[in-house]
């Protein structure tokens, strides 16, 4: 492997923190999620008064759930004033043509090895770009509106019933929106795959390091070898 | 028929005492929520204020929500009929029939323009002009239209009115929508259910006739008093709930003990409704309180969300019935196999990209 030529600082430690907790808290709120919709233990025995069988998982549900919250609301602050180069949304503009113009098509067909070389971000790439936009923006937004929502049911007039309430006619009533927050749940661990298996690619075929940059910040440029 | 009549004269006029005048008067303001400082304000309406006339229609339904209706215990079904509301049209309770039946319909539409009461049970026909549902010589749609023209306002008895229930569920074979989809112009108050819980239904029309306003409506324009909460907030088997106590099968110990039917699909944790507040049949019992799960009867569309008796709802997917969790392992096996269908071709593309470097050097 050639020599590294440059280290480049890329992720800030506000955006390394909200990364793991946002890993952690998905992880955490799909596996509840997931037991809340089925749960699988047995029942225990005795009166119910001295059992959390369900309240247990629901109450991590939820607590996870304001965690991810709070974190992503800073991460939307981030976005707009952290003043980060690498972390805000300053050129993702899907809205407009020309984003879809050269650098997107030439990392999709880098992607689909129809180009040999590999066009070089420090950031993120168009494509990388836009993904995170409907997994991670889109798809949190969702889940977010949507969680508030049923947690709203359990207190009616309450500060969640009143603003995230509408979701529930919007869906066509509550047990669709329970079904779509669940489905919609899938799309993590969809993300999770596909995140990681192209974070380990671009390690293998551009050398940047970008696995490790999540932890230690730095991305490094290295040195071509030798034809 | 009297027209005119105070609640509190046909009371009198019927034997009933002063004391059980203010005890039904007492009963219905509990019923419908009402702090006990509102009592003389029901008290001084069913004294002062002339019966509210009522239309009855009915279009695509099966009648249970009638049926319902007639077991009202508190007002009992005749004190209803013969001196709360002067129900003056209704094709299944009235004793004329024919051309004599619709002439009264449109007299009283004449003498109440703009006063009476319309209420619907069943849905409406719309595919064809409505052909599908002929009653009393014309489509129900252009009878509905034509009498909720004049009325003051409108309720939608029944899931059938209020979100179409089994006639509209798929494939829908008659074009049967919910009555809001025609009446566009008139308040509606939705009272959802197959059937609505019957002190509902008899509180809806004491409070339009107490106050002269429609109920406070949630969302989705239902009564806030009556659908304000899920059955599962109000369920005396919630504990088991929280607990993590379920039912796994219908004939296994759990049943017996009446733990909660969550795993037996029990819709209660996404029904709006009072079943578990006001139960059935005068207090008896309710749905699950027999042992079966709530199938979510007054939510909009509750067939096409089926089957009852499982947690998720099968989504058609290409062709196959299949559930959330199916759909989801099968995208997430997906992404799986192209993650590493496109590792084998790059590890391919670069394997030999480097033996050409290798063969130059």
């Amino acid at each position: 492997m050639g020599r590294i030529i440059e280290e480049i600082y890329v992720w800030r430690l506000p955006v390394r923190l909200y990364h793991w907790i946002n890993a952690l808290c998905t992880v955490a709120l799909f596996i509840t999620g997931l037991y809340i919709a089925f749960p699988l233990f047995n029942p225990p025995l005795g009166e119910a008064v001295f059992f959390r069988g369900m309240s247990w998982w629901r109450f991590i549900h939820f607590a996870f759930a304001f965690i991810f919250i709070a974190n992503f609301l800073f991460r939307m602050y981030w976005a707009l004033f952290g003043g980060d180069k690498y972390a805000r949304f300053g050129g993702f503009r899907p809205w407009s043509p020309s984003w879809w113009g050269k650098p997107f098509l030439e990392q999709v067909k880098s992607y689909l090895f129809l180009r040999s070389d590999e066009p070089n971000y420090v950031g993120h790439n168009p494509v990388a770009a836009l993904a995170h936009f409907l997994f991670i923006f889109c798809g949190s937004s969702f889940m977010i509106f949507s969680g508030l929502a049923m947690y709203g049911e359990n207190n009616p007039g309450g500060f969640n019933s009143v603003w995230f309430g509408w979701m529930i006619p919007l869906m066509g009533g509550s047990y669709t929106l329970h079904w779509a927050h669940h489905l919609m749940a899938w799309i993590f661990p969809i993300y999770l795959i596909m995140h990681l298996y192209a974070v380990f690619r671009h390690d293998v075929v551009d050398r940047t390091s970008v696995t490790s940059s999540i932890v230690t910040g730095y991305k490094h440029k290295v040195e071509e070898e030798p034809a | 028929m009297q027209s005119n009549q105070t609640f509190a004269d046909v009371f009198k006029a019927g034997g009933v005492s002063r004391r059980d005048f203010l005890k039904f008067c007492s009963l219905t303001s509990v019923y419908l929520g009402l702090s006990p400082s509102m009592v003389p304000s029901v008290v001084a309406a069913m004294e002062k204020k002339p019966r509210t006339p009522v239309i009855w229609l009915h279009g695509q339904e099966c009648t249970c929500c009638s049926e319902s209706f007639i077991r009202s215990s508190h007002p009992t079904i005749e004190d209803i009929v013969f001196n709360l509301i002067s129900l003056d049209y209704d094709d299944v309770l009235s004793a004329a029939a024919g051309h004599q039946l619709e002439d009264v319909r449109r007299k009283t539409m004449k003498d109440y323009k703009g006063k009476y009461i319309l209420a619907v049970e069943g849905n409406v026909s719309i595919k064809d002009d409505g052909v599908y549902c002929m009653v009393g010589g014309d489509s129900f749609l252009n009878t509905l239209k034509e009498t909720a023209a004049d009325a003051a306002a409108v309720i939608a008895w029944g899931a059938c009115a209020s979100f179409g229930c089994v006639q509209n569920a798929h494939p829908n074979p008659s074009g049967a929508v919910p009555i809001s989809d025609v009446i566009k112009d008139k308040p509606i108050v939705k009272v959802p259910g197959c059937p609505p819980i019957s002190e509902v239904m008899t509180g809806v029309v004491t409070h339009f006739h107490t106050f002269g306003t429609l109920p406070e409506l949630d969302r989705f324009g239902r009564p806030k008093a009556f659908y304000n909460t899920r059955i599962h907030d109000k369920c005396y088997r919630r504990a088991f709930f929280e607990a993590g106590q379920f039912v796994r099968s219908f004939d296994d110990d759990a049943t017996r003990k009446g733990w909660c039917l969550y795993k037996m699909g029990c819709k209660g944790p996404t029904t709006y409704n009072s079943c578990s507040k006001i139960q059935w049949n005068g207090g008896t019992s309710f749905p699950i309180g027999s042992g079966h799960p709530c199938i979510g009867c007054s939510e909009p569309n509750f067939w096409d969300k089926g089957p009852f008796y499982t947690r998720l709802a099968e989504v058609p997917f290409l062709g196959s019935d299949s559930n959330a969790d199916k759909i989801g392992v099968i995208a997430v096996g997906a992404a799986a196999a192209g993650a590493a269908a496109h590792a084998a071709v790059t590890a391919v593309k670069k394997a030999k990209s480097g033996s050409e470097d290798n063969d130059k050097a």
